[in-house]
């Protein structure tokens, strides 16, 4: 689903110690970290450095002895509950991020195949702002690779509920895409 | 609607146990409404990916800037009514208009008064105007005008301040 190759099960076992476990991490989910962050609307400066308070926070975790079970989850939590701190309004999420996304990817695709993109994801730019917080939020994490139990964690909601809304949610794009 | 429609996200998302997953699988191959259904769900998935990868390539979205010229303004204005307000005015003048100074008045010597009392210190000088057609007169006591024992005790003198016409 993702395009990240984070594996859906971070092996903490074969490092020695907590310095190079969160090291390792550090390397391996900083990007959809950043990513995640930037869709819910963070600038690139205030994403960067909630990832690296969340990463502060997983090394005093660590070392601190605390649990190496559902580190992904953990992670995401943190910087989930610091974006929201830094965030006064979340009617800016994930819609200022979609605006110009055609542009930015289709440089060299035809004047006619440009346009034709830009009116789909206009569309789907609209489509997403029409969604609930929480349908966004499941979606975003979905796009950043986690589980639905991870989700779960994350927003703190069961798993048979974070079906539901990604359920919904993608019915919800589909409809109003016409796809 | 079919009744695994339900179940169709999380198929596409393998969030489903096995044994269910595999059921959904057999059920596709042969309800073409469902097929459909999950054909829409990969190709927005897919949109959705798009854009969410699309979100690291370009700059990160900007906030507005805030128009600080407007409470800057703001802030001025009230200042200055403030100010306006609050500042300290200068004392008002008040004009005193005294008339022009005539011409030294001429003095008399006249006869002490018998209940003229007699003070130590120098007695304040009074002022008393005598309606006389059109005459104005200062009586003055003789220790301010002179030094102790060079004039006897109880001795005023009448100025007579009438302007000369």
């Amino acid at each position: 689903m993702s395009g990240d190759a984070v594996p859906w099960t971070l092996p903490l076992a074969r490092f020695p110690s907590t310095d190079r476990e969160a090291t390792t991490l550090f390397g391996e989910l900083r990007k959809p970290l950043l990513r995640y962050l930037m869709c819910l609307g963070l600038s690139s400066e205030d994403a960067q450095d909630v990832v690296q308070d969340a990463f502060l926070s997983l090394h005093r975790h660590l070392s601190g002895g605390g649990s190496e079970q559902n580190i992904r989850s953990w992670l995401f939590r943190v910087a989930h509950n610091q974006a929201r701190n830094r965030q006064n309004s979340f009617d800016r999420r994930f819609s200022a991020p979609l605006d110009g996304a055609a542009e930015t990817v289709l440089d060299e695709a035809t004047p006619e195949r440009v346009l034709l993109e830009k009116e789909k994801f206009a569309r789907l730019g609209s489509a997403i702002r029409s969604l609930s917080g929480a349908e966004r939020e499941c979606l975003l994490l979905r796009a950043s690779g986690l589980r639905y139990r991870e989700i779960g964690e994350v927003l703190g909601v069961p798993t048979s509920t974070v079906a539901d809304i990604v359920e919904r949610a993608v019915k919800k794009l589909a409809e109003k895409c016409n796809v | 609607m079919c009744e695994n429609s339900s179940k169709l996200v999380a198929w596409l998302d393998r969030e489903l146990p096995e044994q269910e997953w595999s059921g959904i699988e057999m059920h596709l191959a042969r309800c073409a409404e469902c097929r459909s259904a999950v054909s829409a769900y990969q190709e927005i998935s897919r949109e959705f990916l798009f854009c969410y990868e699309a979100a690291m390539v370009r700059p990160a979205p900007r906030r507005r800037p805030r128009r600080l010229w407007i409470p800057a303004v703001a802030g001025l204005a009230a200042a200055i009514l403030v100010a306006a307000v609050l500042w300290p005015r200068p004392a008002q003048r008040l004009s005193l208009r005294l008339p022009t100074p005539s011409p030294a008045p001429a003095m008399a010597f006249v006869r002490p008064v018998a209940h003229v009392a007699v003070h130590a210190r120098p007695k304040p000088i009074r002022t008393q105007w005598v309606i006389v057609e059109p005459s104005v007169e200062v009586e003055l006591p003789a220790e301010a005008l002179f030094p102790p024992g060079a004039v006897p005790a109880g001795v005023s003198y009448i100025a007579d301040v009438r302007p000369q016409l």
